[in-house]
């Protein structure tokens, strides 16, 4: 009986799990947003180390590559078709020239693999190397959102 | 009834000839003229930047050394037509190698030609208006030093009546005006005067900001009322925004958060600049750090535009 109960919590479990990648999924564009979001807090973070506003860590520097590295892991996963409309800052532009875009997103996964093994296990050990570290990754921000993103 | 028809007709001959005369293409004063004189290349080069030229003028995408080859064939494409960027390389015969400095001063600050003809104010000489007779000059000489870029640009695809280059003469009687728009700092702000006033100069002249970030009418003219307060991009989608010190809005932004986007490209919250702005922000990270400060001191000193 407990052990029935035990599976049907762990199933339960897995079912709300599921419905709630099946809810993020239905809804790419809340997704890539979130995902994004993400990316700006890491840039905030970052940057306010790189100048000065926040004192530098390596384990908050290992923190902000890390979560930029999975962002351009999955950021591009998340534009199907259609998903132009809505509540979008993406441009036409994204699917109109798709090789163009997947470019863009190849540029970022391969500054922040490069930051990531730059950044080691205890990350990058002071603020000179991350800011190094940092360097190409922040350059592909305004490479992309000059050709992809809605002016705002 | 034969008479009033006789009136009609001399009424219409007088009006078309009133037209004709205030649609004349205007020149520089031959006092001006006579102060004009070709200045220093080097000078000349941060005038370029703070004047974006190369953002129409060069090859779309354009980085680097190609950003100094002035060929043109952008095309803006906006609710009046296409209007596509002309040559404006050191080239004599497609280019603007052949103009003097006084064709140069005409055609940057009164949007006329050396043939005469009226440009299109796409072209933003409602802006360059308010240059000095010296950056013109340190311009010339500068443009001069540019690589000459072979073949002209397509013509513009424009329709009746933005056609008829004659009636911007008009336009321009009601539009270019050289007169500061911003005349002094908004109190209640401890402003640095010289700062301020080189920020109004490179805001309002060169960099001419207020040709994306004012709303224009239905001739297309500035709204100078809501001048800087955002507008409906020009190209393409979105909006260009409001950057008046707004409550809300711009106005939480620091002069030093001004100065730090527009010399790295970043906002106060780490978001990136995009967009046309992206070729703006590069240029202005090209100019010395006290006239990005000094836009920064201007743009928080200038009335708040309400959203509209």
């Amino acid at each position: 009986m407990r052990i029935v109960r035990k599976t049907a919590t762990v199933c339960l479990l897995a079912g709300l799990g599921l419905a709630g990648t099946a809810q993020a999924a239905d809804d790419p564009i809340a997704t890539r947003q979130a995902i994004m979001a993400s990316v700006g807090a890491a840039a905030g973070l970052g940057g306010g180390m790189m100048k000065g506003e926040i004192d530098y860590n390596p384990v908050a520097g290992k923190a902000v590559i890390a979560t930029m590295q999975a962002a351009s892991f999955t950021f591009g996963d998340f534009f199907p078709a259609g998903s132009d409309q809505g509540d979008t800052g993406a441009l036409a532009s994204i699917w109109e020239n798709a090789d163009g875009f997947a470019a863009e997103l190849a540029k970022l996964s391969d500054a922040t693999g490069k930051a990531t093994a730059a950044s080691g296990k205890d990350g990058p050990a002071d603020l000179d190397a991350f800011k190094a570290a940092m360097g190409p990754i922040f350059g592909t921000c305004k490479s992309c959102h000059e050709t992809y993103r809605k002016k705002n | 009834m034969k008479k009033a028809v006789v009136v009609l007709f001399v009424l219409a001959v007088i009006a078309a000839g009133a037209a004709w005369g205030l649609s004349a293409p205007t020149y520089i004063s031959d006092q001006d003229a006579a102060t004009l004189k070709v200045g220093e290349p080097v000078s000349g080069e941060l005038v370029f930047w703070a004047g974006g030229c190369a953002s129409c003028h060069a090859e779309k995408g354009a980085k680097g050394e190609d950003l100094l080859k002035l060929g043109g064939g952008l095309r803006l494409e906006t609710p009046f037509g296409v209007f596509v960027a002309p040559n404006i390389s050191s080239s004599e015969a497609d280019g603007i190698g052949g103009w003097s400095l006084a064709d140069f001063a005409n055609a940057m600050t009164h949007g006329t030609s050396p043939e005469g003809e009226n440009y299109y104010p796409a072209f933003p000489y409602t802006s360059y208006a308010r240059m000095t007779g010296d950056d013109l000059g340190d311009l010339f000489a500068f443009m001069k030093t540019l690589p000459a870029v072979e073949g002209k640009a397509a013509d513009h695809e424009l329709g009746f009546p933005f056609n008829i280059r004659r009636g911007l003469g008009l336009w321009k009687r009601m539009f270019l005006d050289p007169a500061p728009v911003i005349g002094s700092p908004v109190s209640g702000n401890d402003v640095d005067q010289a700062l301020w006033d080189r920020g109004r100069y490179l805001v309002e002249g060169p960099g001419h900001c207020g040709e994306c970030h004012t709303p224009r009418d239905f001739a297309g003219g500035l709204e100078l009322s809501k001048w800087l307060g955002g507008a409906p991009a020009p190209t393409g989608d979105g909006r260009i925004p409001d950057i008046t010190p707004v409550d809300g809005g711009f106005g939480s932004w620091s002069a030093a958060d001004i100065a730090y986007y527009l010399e790295s490209g970043f906002t106060p919250e780490y978001d990136s600049v995009g967009g046309e702005m992206v070729h703006v922000q590069e240029n202005m990270a090209r100019l010395p750090a006290s006239d990005r400060e000094a836009i920064a001191a201007y743009l928080k000193a200038i009335p708040a535009v309400a959203a509209n």
